[in-house]
């Protein structure tokens, strides 16, 4: 692996961009201005917004162990994440607001998760990557389309409210409650892909003839990737159920899927910190622009410019914003901080 | 008896349908490899200027043929901007191809507007003949007619003719057929552009049988394209046609016995075909991962 001389390269070139050189030091940094938010703005859409940023984040860089760290894109993870919302809401729907059924919620989401994701995993993982994208899709579709029709438990497109527990009522303590979440999911993520396991997901990702040809069971592996990225998933999803008091089939399209997938391309695969990025970015440009449209309907169309930056990033910065940047700082084709880190 | 011969008919139609929306991903997906997102929205630039163009004529043919004219410029735009830089790489493939999607959906919608636009069957193809008890809605045959012809067109193209000789060589070995003398990087261009084609011709023919053209329909039947060209095998033309046809058939008994799965019966019938021949049904052995 070419990334071991990373740390002597980064010390030859001297801050292009004075970013500092451990790789802990930007996130830790960025924790502490979150944590301080709510003491400085008292603006309640602010939170909220910051919050949506967050769960998003949380879906995107699931989204990045498939995409960034295996190298597989699928497109139906908001099957995942749409399982999550759903266990939350029905359960908290049919039972009352304690907070003890929310760990049924995330127990029974991660249960159902894993099933699903072995299930369509092995059936679309055997094959060229291509058909996981649309294999994926078309389970889904067929879920999204079961959540639609099964109108007697769900609703369907026009969804239900409930109650959550008290505690998670006050917009600031949920604020805390997801920045805890996000930062235990970095800390469990960034384990996962510097850990054995993870290190060889990387390695189908480079090559998989030659990870397959030194041993590797290359489906079990891309298995594991697929059950992590859906349990991850989930979690987002029982976090936007929990901060939406609302639950419909929404949280299940194929357009759920596409944003996890802008975010992480804009952003920059294979960073974790990318997805991140790119959730902060949509979700700031969504915000925005969405505002934009009252001035003139043009701006209703905001996903043309995004789906022409999209392209532009695929084709000429295949690092993404955070990708390029690094590359800027180190001159290196495809550096990534968890490698570096790891070693 | 009676209703299981107009289920039949009904199946087979449906499933002609479908076969002329996968027929061009069973060229651009099946034959070339290229996974084509934007697929889906190629068909739907074909049924909506299909519709725009019908409403202003009123004329079925020249519909179709600003249909497929539409899809030709999309293609033939997609491939030279886009898709050419991507051959060869599948991940690149998906992601580029589907930033396409997201701007041709909303360039469709910034053109035609969001909203659902009704559309009526040809005066000389609506209605149906009753045949004692049997009714043949005369869309459906004239349907069947076209999935016919491309069908049978598509496989002696590729069979039988020169081009279609160079477009499966290249496939099997590019290098090699470059060595030819034969530029083999326009051949592609010209199946990509032809897939886009069919894609339109696809869309504008599906319009009338739905009755409208809504911004949800371009993926709802590339998901279904995908699924009749991964049944069928891929790089097999008559394969995908009568994947297709499997599609419809199924799809339409199982509307009769237990309607709610009607919809479902397709993936299950992709998952059941994947678990046992996962190259399809009459593949040529390019969908497993070795």
């Amino acid at each position: 692996m070419p990334d071991v001389s990373l740390p002597t390269r980064m010390h030859k070139i001297r801050g292009l961009l004075s970013l500092p050189r451990s790789s802990r030091t930007v996130p830790i940094l960025l924790l502490l201005i979150l944590v301080a938010v709510p003491l400085i703005t008292p603006s309640r859409s602010m939170l909220n917004l910051l919050t949506e940023i967050f769960i998003m984040g949380i879906f995107a860089m699931s989204y990045d162990i498939l995409l960034g760290y295996t190298g597989i894109v699928s497109f139906g993870h908001a099957l995942f994440f749409g399982t999550g919302a759903y266990m939350t809401g029905l359960i908290f729907a049919r039972t009352g607001p304690k907070l003890g059924y929310l760990f049924l919620a995330i127990g029974g989401g991660i249960l159902l998760v894993t099933v699903m994701a072995l299930i369509i995993g092995y059936l679309s993982l055997r094959l060229k990557d291509v058909y996981y994208a649309m294999i994926t899709l078309a389970f889904a579709e067929l879920f999204f389309i079961i959540a639609e029709k099964w109108r007697s438990v769900t609703n369907g497109a026009d969804g239900f409210s409930f109650n959550v527990p008290a505690v998670l009522q006050d917009r600031v303590v949920y604020y805390y409650v997801s920045l805890v979440l996000l930062a235990l999911i970095v800390v469990f993520l960034r384990r996962f892909i510097e850990s054995p396991t993870g290190k060889v997901l990387q390695a189908i990702r480079e090559n998989e003839k030659r990870a397959e040809f030194l041993g590797y069971d290359v489906l079990k592996f891309k298995l594991i990737s697929n059950v992590i990225a859906g349990v991850v998933a989930s979690f987002a999803g029982v976090a936007w159920a929990l901060q939406q008091r609302f639950v419909s089939t929404g949280v299940m399209t194929v357009d759920k899927t596409i944003d996890a997938l802008l975010m992480t391309t804009i952003g920059g695969t294979g960073t974790l910190y990318g997805a991140l990025l790119g959730s902060g970015i949509t979700g700031m440009a969504k915000n925005w622009l969405s505002e934009l449209a009252k001035v003139h309907p043009i701006f209703e169309r905001w996903y043309i410019i995004f789906g022409l930056l999209y392209i532009g990033i695929v084709l000429f910065f295949p690092g993404g914003i955070l990708g390029t940047l690094m590359r800027i700082r180190s001159t290196k084709n495809k550096p990534s901080v968890t490698i570096s880190a790891g070693d | 008896m009676d209703t299981f011969v107009n289920l039949t008919l009904n199946g087979l139609a449906t499933g002609m349908m479908i076969f002329l929306v996968a027929s061009g991903l069973s060229l651009i997906f099946g034959l070339m490899g290229v996974l084509n997102f934007a697929h889906g929205s190629i068909f739907m630039a074909g049924a909506y200027s299909g519709v725009w163009a019908y409403s202003k004529t009123q004329s079925f043919t020249l519909a179709l043929l600003a249909g497929m004219a539409v899809g030709i410029v999309v293609g033939y735009l997609a491939e030279l901007t886009t898709v050419r830089r991507v051959y060869g790489k599948p991940v690149a493939q998906v992601l580029i191809t589907t930033g396409l999607m997201l701007v041709l959906n909303e360039v469709l919608k910034a053109v035609f507007g969001p909203n659902i636009i009704a559309v009526s069957v040809p005066p000389l193809l609506a209605g149906s003949w009753d045949l004692g008890g049997i009714i043949i809605v005369k869309y459906r045959i004239f349907t069947i007619i076209v999935g016919l012809v491309v069908a049978v067109a598509g496989h002696f193209i590729l069979t039988r003719t020169r081009i279609g000789m160079i477009v499966r060589a290249g496939v099997q070995n590019q290098e090699m057929v470059q060595v030819l003398a034969i530029n083999i990087r326009r051949t592609f261009s010209l199946v990509f552009v032809s897939g886009a084609a069919l894609a339109a011709l696809g869309g504008i023919m599906m319009a009338p049988a739905l009755g409208a053209v809504n911004p949800n329909m371009g993926l709802e039947n590339q998901m279904l394209a995908f699924i009749v060209v991964v049944i069928g095998g891929m790089g097999s033309f008559v394969g995908s046609a009568l994947g297709g046809i499997l599609v419809g058939l199924a799809g339409a008994y199982t509307a009769w016995v237990f309607p709610e799965a009607s919809l479902a019966v397709n993936v299950i019938l992709m998952a059941i075909v994947l678990l046992l021949k996962p190259n399809g049904l009459f593949g040529m052995g390019g969908g497993r991962n070795a």
